[in-house]
């Protein structure tokens, strides 16, 4: 398959369609309807958990916040695949993938309060914590590729990074190392067409950026990353090369990121209506659903009355996160250093007048 | 029980934003993730959803008014929450304040005194605000001493320095506060009685942004202007002569191009007007780097570009830019890198009309060049009157920056490169 989609012919690899069609039969994995259809539902669980993250942060109970939106199908297949013992490498936009390894909601929203405990994840394993200093998540996972060579383990290890992070030497160097060593290792580009407003046009000189593994002789192919099926299907193909010592793997998923960079961000600075309404029509829940519509597996019914019930757990895992309780001052200061070296003695005292600050501003 | 929910900080690092649009009435019930009001702050204009379940009781700050961050924006009756439960749920958005201050800056949400108790029910805010003060409050001396030149009850006004500390900068705010706001009482309560006769429109932020510098500039600058006509045949031949070639390459070759290749050189001859003072330190800065601001009428409102580095490109790459910069302008595209370190402006109000202007300076910069109406009239040239194609130029000067004399001997210089375009080349 990989041979078939030669990132150098510049040829997209999608299953289903933007009207919900099947376009590729002979491609389709054969997933089971019920297996299926949960995939879609944590998805939509996804979508929904991120819009109202959105509002809370707009109502000034969290922090900076970069939203999924429209991204749902890259993690929500790598969600169905990803096996407990596996590592989980996520950049900062891959919810789906955490929740399916087993990090929950409120641990996510201790994360965006700015809480470290929102980085220990009580039920999942071996998933590491969201990675802000871009692409440097290449590098962990490329080390974690490694060693799970070096101790002969049959694990694969699935890192997230963003079309922008692909201009970074971390990158270069975890791919770069990943294919010298072959180490099994799927590395997934969320190409969602902006480096906060740097489209990716001005982000590479390169045709696209699957192509990129040529030059490090590792497979590399460019998926339409809204097609939950076009996903699912490169990813069991990238765990076969992978578990065949063939490793790594590098995949550009192409989508779209419906939502701004981040709550701080204002996309309609660079970006057309024309261009969100086209992308609209190839949003992959719109995609999927149509399909399951049509199989009979699902109505509009149904979903309405989930999202309800799902709009609820996401209230109440927050509420909870909201009640967690202070953190001690020194969390933040006290335990890089034995002894805290002068600047970080004056930043202590700086944030504490901001403290002082901010009380008496609230008064 | 009730509510109060305070403007966030949604964009770290926000001080204020302007209400664009109400969602709710008084009395409306809403539930939490509802839309209150949409605002528009320097990083984004979004739908601020409620917090909490229950009914508003009160709305703080008409359409176009600005509230800062931290400020009161609504108040909820809090539907079954009584007595102490209220208190804890108030809490709850404390604690995360507290929490996580340190992560964004100066990110506040409703605070302890968020709750008040039922029976203050319909107070005025301003008498609220009032009774949280202390009896004396903190301010800095020359805050106090404008104070009580003003006649202001420093009592009264909300600091916003360092703990709180009333600053000269509040007492200016509150000072014109009071003698501008329409919804003051006393002299201008007729603007809002006559509500049908007049129509009331919210200041942008763009609006806004020009009247603070026009102020600033008035306020700060010593303002000097000097007039002069000057002949531009020549220039004009050169012009057709490249327009057509240009406009192959998609460039439009335009009088302006040329103005600003001339000013730029000029500059670099007379330093002071490309110069900046600093009165409280006391020193003038001599900018050595030539970016000549370009003014543009958008339909928002006056936007200022910057042309990089106007004394080392050429004048077709000078074309070029204001092509670009004119068209981010206009579709409102303009960022503030594309804005910001001009070291002197060109306002071109003739191309709309008007021969002679006087030019309101872009502060702190130390002149701006008027470019009036071109137009044909009978001109003296070797006592003989013959048709001339003539270019009104006004330019204003920091005279505090600038001498007269200086400010003669550049426009003389500008001047000369315009007679005579070709000597734009030759240096």
């Amino acid at each position: 398959m990989f041979n078939n989609y030669n990132p150098i012919n510049n040829i997209e690899f999608q299953i289903l369609d933007h009207n919900g069609k099947i376009v590729a039969k002979d491609m389709l994995p054969s997933i089971k309807d019920a297996d299926l259809l949960k995939a879609y539902k944590d998805m939509l669980f996804a979508r929904t958990a991120d819009l109202q993250i959105v509002s809370y942060q707009r109502q000034g109970r969290i922090y900076t916040y970069p939203p999924n939106y429209g991204q749902e199908a890259i993690s929500g297949a790598v969600g169905s695949l990803i096996k407990d013992n596996d590592w989980l490498v996520p950049a900062f936009r891959e919810m789906g993938a955490m929740l399916a390894k087993g990090v929950t909601l409120k641990e996510l929203f201790l994360y965006f309060m700015g809480y470290e405990d929102g980085s220990k994840y009580s039920k999942a394993k071996r998933t590491l914590p969201i990675s802000v200093p871009i692409a440097s998540q290449f590098l962990h996972a490329a080390g974690l590729g490694y060693a799970i060579k070096y101790s002969k383990d049959k694990d694969l290890v699935y890192a997230f990074v963003g079309d922008g992070g692909t201009s970074e030497g971390d990158f270069h160097e975890a791919i770069n190392f990943a294919g010298v060593w072959k180490i099994p290792v799927i590395f997934i580009i969320q190409n969602n067409q902006y480096g906060i407003s740097t489209p990716t046009k001005m982000q590479t000189a390169s045709q696209n950026l699957a192509i990129k593994s040529i030059a490090y002789g590792v497979k590399g192919i460019k998926v339409d990353g809204n097609d939950y099926f076009a996903m699912y299907k490169t990813l069991q193909e990238s765990i076969k090369i992978c578990e065949s010592g063939e490793g790594p793997v590098l995949i550009e998923a192409v989508t779209y990121r419906k939502g701004a960079h981040t709550t701080s961000d204002d996309p309609s600075k660079y970006r057309t209506k024309e261009e969100e309404e086209l992308w609209d029509t190839k949003d992959p829940l719109k995609r999927l659903k149509s399909y399951l519509i049509s199989k009979k597996l699902w109505t509009d019914k149904e979903e309405e009355k989930i999202i309800e019930q799902y709009k609820v757990e996401v209230d109440r895992q927050f509420i909870e996160a909201e009640n967690y309780g202070p953190y001690p001052k020194e969390d933040i200061f006290k335990y890089m250093y034995a002894e805290m070296p002068d600047d970080l003695k004056e930043q202590e005292k700086e944030y504490e007048r901001f403290l002082e600050w901010k009380a008496s501003r609230t008064k | 029980m009730r509510y109060i929910f305070k403007f966030p900080d949604i964009g770290e690092g926000l001080e204020e934003g302007t209400i664009v649009e109400w969602h709710v009435e008084k009395g409306q019930s809403v539930k939490m993730g509802d839309s209150l009001v949409t605002m528009e702050t320097d990083k984004v204009v979004t739908a601020i959803p409620s917090p909490r379940d229950g009914i508003i009781a009160a709305k703080f700050g008409k359409v176009g008014e600005t509230i800062h961050v931290g400020s009161a924006l609504v108040e909820i009756d809090m539907a079954g929450v009584e007595g102490e439960a209220a208190v804890a749920e108030a809490s709850k958005a404390e604690s995360v304040e507290e929490e996580g201050a340190g992560v964004v800056g100066t990110l506040e949400v409703a605070g302890n005194s968020a709750v008040l108790s039922a029976s203050k029910e319909g107070v005025d805010t301003s008498s609220i605000k009032l009774s949280d003060k202390p009896k004396r409050v903190l301010a800095t001396p020359v805050a106090r001493a404008l104070a009580k030149e003003s006649g202001i009850d420093i009592n009264q006004v909300k600091g916003t320095g360092p703990a709180g500390r009333v600053t000269k900068e509040d007492i200016v705010r509150f000072a014109s506060d009071t003698t501008t706001s329409p919804t003051s009482t006393g002299t201008n309560s007729r603007i809002v009685s006559d509500e049908k006769l007049v129509e009331m429109e919210p200041l942008s932020q763009i609006r806004k942004t020009i009247a603070k510098n026009m102020i600033q500039s008035k306020h700060n600058a010593a303002h000097m202007t000097v007039f002069e006509e000057v002949e531009i045949s020549e220039l004009d031949k050169v012009r057709k002569r490249y327009k057509e070639r240009y406009a192959n390459d998609d460039v439009k070759l335009t009088y302006l191009a040329f103005i600003i290749k001339a000013t730029a050189l000029s500059l670099k001859k007379y330093r002071a007007l490309n110069a900046e003072m600093d009165m409280e330190k006391g020193v003038m800065i001599y900018k050595k780097y030539y970016n000549i601001g370009i003014a543009i009428d958008t339909p928002k409102g006056l936007v200022v570009p910057v042309i990089r580095d106007a004394d080392k490109i050429s004048i077709k790459e000078i074309a070029k830019e204001i092509q670009i910069l004119s068209d981010k302008a206009k579709d409102g595209k303009l960022t503030l890198n594309d804005m910001k370190d001009g070291t002197f402006s060109i306002t071109s109000y003739g191309s709309i009309g008007g021969l002679f202007a006087v030019p309101v300076i872009n502060y702190p910069q130390a002149g701006i060049l008027g470019i009036g109406r071109i137009n044909k009239k009978p001109i003296v040239k070797n006592d003989q009157v013959v048709p001339g194609l003539v270019l009104p130029l006004s330019l204003s000067v920091d005279h505090r920056i600038a001498d007269g004399g200086e400010t003669a001997r550049f426009i003389n210089t500008i001047m000369d490169y315009l007679e005579d375009p070709v000597s734009l080349i030759m240096e």
